[in-house]
């Protein structure tokens, strides 16, 4: 599953970046602001499928060296993490902590929750481009 | 209240299964270190149960033994009840748990792995079965009852080579499982009606509960499942089959101890349930039958074991009817029931000896048939001589010969009989059977004599070669019939010095009505000082039964009629089941997607008939406050009316896809980024996958075309129906008149700070559909990416890697053969 096109293979190399960087900023604003682990893993699916589609197999292998599986176990395991840790402090399931970080004068407001939502990040990312990759092999072949 | 007295308890329920699995530990060498620790499981209880009672004495109804939290929300907890009768079924299993373990030493003595397998199984069954007998919550009581039936299936299908021993299990397994089913719907009903959980609770109330239909419902289920397990008639037909079981467990489960606990059950209901109408003509006809039934079957058998079986189903019809009499007692005001523990241990005292003693002349001599074992005495060997003395003489207890308990017992059961004819003239007919279920007993302890003591010696001559070889003794061989002698001569100790077994079971005797006995039971000879009607009954019994047994009549084989009931049950509900599941599932995905359609169209519509008022568009609702939206909703109407119309796959995809693309312009119009964003990213990337699984898939061409007219209709009316459900939802909230909470206003006001509600905590993000997902709903989250990664590794699975397809290709052409895909 291959489309060479001249215009899309430049169109992607200009887009991929900022695809990723707006994966990343729904990521981190996704608590306050529209977005979230889910709209950005879906972003960064897309990302990493337009540019499968207008290089090839190889050179995505190149871009994710690693099996997508081992972002979803990953994800999985961190989502998970993140909920059952509060037992361990005998607190419910999933509850979340919060902390504030204050880097060179600006405030960082950070949420345990925000763990769990890369966790979903991860998983989504994974399912998404594991997926759709292992369908394209099966018919490049 | 002794804190401790609970876990003593528990201590001493869990202790033989405890053992049961440490002997796994051990290697297989160690047999005796095994038989030790298999040994002290029960052995432990016995000593437990003795601490427990020397310190805290037999607890009553308002004094139970205790709990222990469980499982507090559901009112659940392990509480104990050891009153008379739970302590006395708890020593009797635990005691008879001592014996049948030292018994299967020598029993399976040549077969070391049976021996390992069997001790952690027996174990589980007795822990399972003192569970039973000693637990207070009606729902623990429900749960050690599966327990035992679970841990019976394994024994009884012992054999896994036999096919024959499976079906047998299977049986046993789905009566008992039946009545179990029966037994927690009746405690359920009856707890949920009149909110009593507990035995004592239910004996100290027993005079408050009302006798209205619920209570006579639950009553009859609970009925139910102690006659299944209690083998009473017409379901009586699993324990004769039971006896596939090897020896030790035929002695320990099948007579002595949880074929008992149906009766145990209907002990512990008598207090509260006998004074109800239905319960002495339910349980006197039931169990009448059965013992009647019971011995007449045994007196036609040949096989030992068989024979024993069937007494075992007459003596349990003769201890619920026993009960059943019970009832009487609470009404009429007449004692009817008398010694009923006495009855169960006398019972248990002979059958099980009995049993032990029918394997040993299987290990000793290789025969089991009444034919075969002619002229035993005859034979040289000194455990075959032993076996047939223990036989003989637990055969005579069976016959209820003068001089053991069970002579005693006889003899009450003869005068609670009399008692109630006295007060209903009808139950003189149970007097009747009872005495030729008697005579049936003689008989077959003549017959037992004369094979035994016939002097034409012919053992062996037609019998298979004995299980143990004569050239190497064992020597634990001696235990093969040492357990049982000891046994049996307990009966005969207890008949000939009453003394001391009055000072044993006198404390734990819970109905004691009797006013012959009432001092105890009597010396041997004190009843032919007092003739009256039950030693006349005794005599009927035992001229009949001498004739019976020495006459040709009843010595062939008989088939039980009710053994056609499983069989064609079994077939029936599998053939049943066949015919249901084919028809439900067609393997088509479309007949599937009808159906879940249908349903649900005809739910809401039965809710829309219900409630007219939603047929109603609510109130407040501007369908033209947004043009645009308008316009995007009849693309999405005309893309989902199209997507029938169209045969090619990728135009049904880019179809359903303008469909989706619509929707997101939907979400933005009505200004949902979130759901907007989502549904772009989702519809490219399902787009994509539609695609590539669609160019996978085989060329439809073969397909039978389904009719659009019909599937349109369906697609319409669910979409239709769903969609004014979802619009009547969304404006449920704004039509509530009062400001009561709803989810959607209780997320907007604690996505950010808390409030006492949430107690002080909030979600501390500004985008509530964000904070949903992560924290209010984040089980939920948690759930879906499980999905979502168990459905890749379907993927995965299903296709998988290019390295393992050329790994597969190259063993393909390797082996000459083509691969299958």
């Amino acid at each position: 599953m291959r489309m060479s096109s001249l215009i899309l293979r430049t169109a992607v190399r200009f887009i991929l970046p900022l695809t990723f960087l707006y994966a990343a900023y729904a990521a981190l604003k996704g608590h306050n602001g529209p977005g979230g682990g889910f709209i950005a893993g879906l972003i960064a699916s897309v990302g990493f499928c337009t540019y499968r589609m207008s290089y090839g197999d190889r050179a995505f292998h190149r871009l994710l060296p690693l099996h997508p599986r081992w972002l979803v176990f990953v994800g999985l395991g961190l989502a998970g993490a993140v909920a059952t840790l509060p037992l361990v402090f005998g607190q419910p399931l999933l509850r979340s902590a919060s902390t504030t970080l204050y880097l060179g004068g600006s405030e960082v407001h950070l949420v345990s929750a925000m763990a769990f939502d890369l966790g979903v990040l991860l998983v989504v990312v994974g399912v998404a481009v594991g997926m759709i990759s292992r369908l394209g092999e099966e018919l490049d072949r | 209240m002794v804190t401790a007295a609970p876990y003593l308890v528990l201590a001493a329920v869990g202790a033989p299964v405890l053992a049961g699995l440490a002997t796994m530990l051990l290697p297989a060498s160690r047999r005796l270190t095994r038989l030790a620790l298999a040994t002290a499981g029960p052995a432990t209880s016995v000593l437990l149960m003795a601490i427990h009672l020397g310190r805290n004495g037999v607890s009553t109804a308002d004094t139970p033994t205790g709990t222990i939290a469980w499982v507090p929300s559901l009112n659940l907890d392990i509480s104990f009840l050891v009153d008379g009768l739970g302590a006395f079924f708890a020593l009797l299993i635990a005691g008879m748990g001592v014996v049948v373990v030292l018994y299967a030493r020598a029993y399976f003595g040549h077969d070391a792995a049976s021996l390992a397998r069997f001790f952690p199984t027996l174990g589980f069954f007795s822990s399972a079965m003192l569970g039973v007998v000693l637990a207070d919550h009606l729902l623990l009581t429900v749960l050690f009852w599966e327990m035992t039936s679970v841990s019976s299936f394994l024994l009884i299908g012992w054999d896994r080579d036999d096919a024959d021993a499976g079906k047998r299990a299977m049986q046993a397994f789905f009566t008992t499982g039946l009545g179990g089913f029966a037994l927690l719907g009746g405690v359920l009903l009856f707890g949920g009606h009149t909110g009593i959980w507990r035995w004592s609770h239910l004996m100290a109330e027993a005079a408050t509960i009302s006798h209205d239909g619920t209570v006579v419902a639950a009553f009859v289920l609970m009925f139910v499942g102690a006659a299944t397990k209690s083998a009473q008639w017409p379901l009586h037909d699993w324990l004769p089959g039971a006896m596939k079981a090897p020896t030790p467990v035929s002695a320990y489960l099948h007579s002595a101890t949880m074929v008992k606990a149906g009766v145990f059950l209907l002990g512990r209901m008598l207090p509260a349930f006998g004074a109800l109408a239905l319960w002495l003509p339910l349980l006197v006809s039931i169990g009448a039958v059965t013992m009647l039934l019971g011995a007449v079957l045994a007196l036609n058998q040949g096989d030992l074991k068989k024979i024993f079986a069937y007494t075992t189903v007459s003596h349990l019809g003769l201890l619920v009817a026993m009960y059943g009499m019970g009832g009487a007692s609470t009404t009429g005001g007449l004692g009817a029931i008398s010694w009923d523990l006495t009855q169960i241990a006398s019972h248990a005292l002979y059958k099980a000896p009995l049993f032990l003693v029918v394997g040993a002349l299987a290990h000793l001599v290789g025969a089991r048939r009444l034919p075969h074992l002619f002229g035993l005495w005859h034979r040289p060997g000194a455990g075959a001589k032993a076996a047939a003395v223990v036989l003989l003489l637990s055969g005579y207890a069976l016959a209820g010969g003068p001089g053991t308990v069970s002579f005693v017992a006889k003899e009450l059961f003869f005068a609670a009989t009399t008692r109630a004819s006295d007060l209903h003239p009808v139950l003189a007919v149970v007097g009747v059977m009872a005495i030729a279920a008697a005579a049936c007993n003689v008989a077959i302890f003549v017959r037992l004599t004369t094979t035994v003591l016939g002097h034409r010696s012919g053992v062996g001559e037609a019998a298979d070669a004995p299980v143990v070889p004569a050239g190497q003794p064992d020597r634990w061989a001696f235990m093969l019939w040492a357990p049982a002698a000891a046994l049996i001569a307990l009966q005969y100790l207890g008949g000939l010095v009453p003394s001391l077994w009055n000072r044993t079971f006198r404390g734990v005797e819970v109905n004691v009505h009797d006013e012959a006995f009432a001092t105890g039971i009597p010396l041997a000879w004190e009843p032919f000082l007092h003739p009256g009607m039950p030693l006349l009954m005794t005599a009927i019994a035992i001229t009949a039964g001498v004739v019976l047994g020495f006459s040709g009549w009843m010595r062939r084989d008989m088939v039980d009629v009710h053994s056609r009931i499983w069989p064609a049950s079994y077939r029936g509900i599998r053939r049943g089941g066949h015919r249901i599941f084919h028809s439900i599932q067609t393997g088509h995905v479309r007949h599937y997607l009808a159906v879940v359609f249908s349903v649900l169209t005809l739910c809401i519509g039965w809710a829309a008939w219900a409630d007219p008022a939603m047929l109603r568009p609510p109130a407040g609702m501007d369908p033209f406050e947004y043009p645009a939206g308008l316009l995007l909703g009849a693309v999405v109407c005309a893309a989902a009316i199209a997507l029938p119309m169209v045969t090619e796959r990728v135009v049904r995809v880019l179809v359903l896809g303008a469909s989706g693309f619509a929707v997101v312009g939907l979400y933005l119009v009505y200004q949902a980024p979130d759901l907007a964003l989502t549904q772009l990213m989702f519809e490219i990337i399902s787009v994509i996958l539609f695609l590539l699984v669609l160019r996978l898939l085989p060329r439809a061409d073969r397909r039978p075309r389904i009719r659009v007219l019909p599937r349109l209709a369906l697609a319409s009316v669910v979409g239709i129906s769903i969609g004014w459900m979802t619009l009547l939802a969304g404006h449920a909230a704004d039509n509530r008149a009062d400001d009561a909470p709803t989810l959607g206003k209780f997320f907007e006001a604690h996505s950010l700070e808390g409030s006492e509600l949430t107690d002080g905590r909030g979600g501390e993000g500004r985008n509530v559909v964000n904070v949903i997902l992560v924290d209010f709903r984040g089980f939920d989250t948690l759930g879906e990416i499980t999905v979502l990664a168990t459905a890749a590794l379907g993927v995965w699975s299903m296709l998988p890697g290019r390295r393992r397809h050329r790994e597969e290709e190259d063993l393909a052409v390797d082996t000459g053969q083509g691969v299958q895909t």
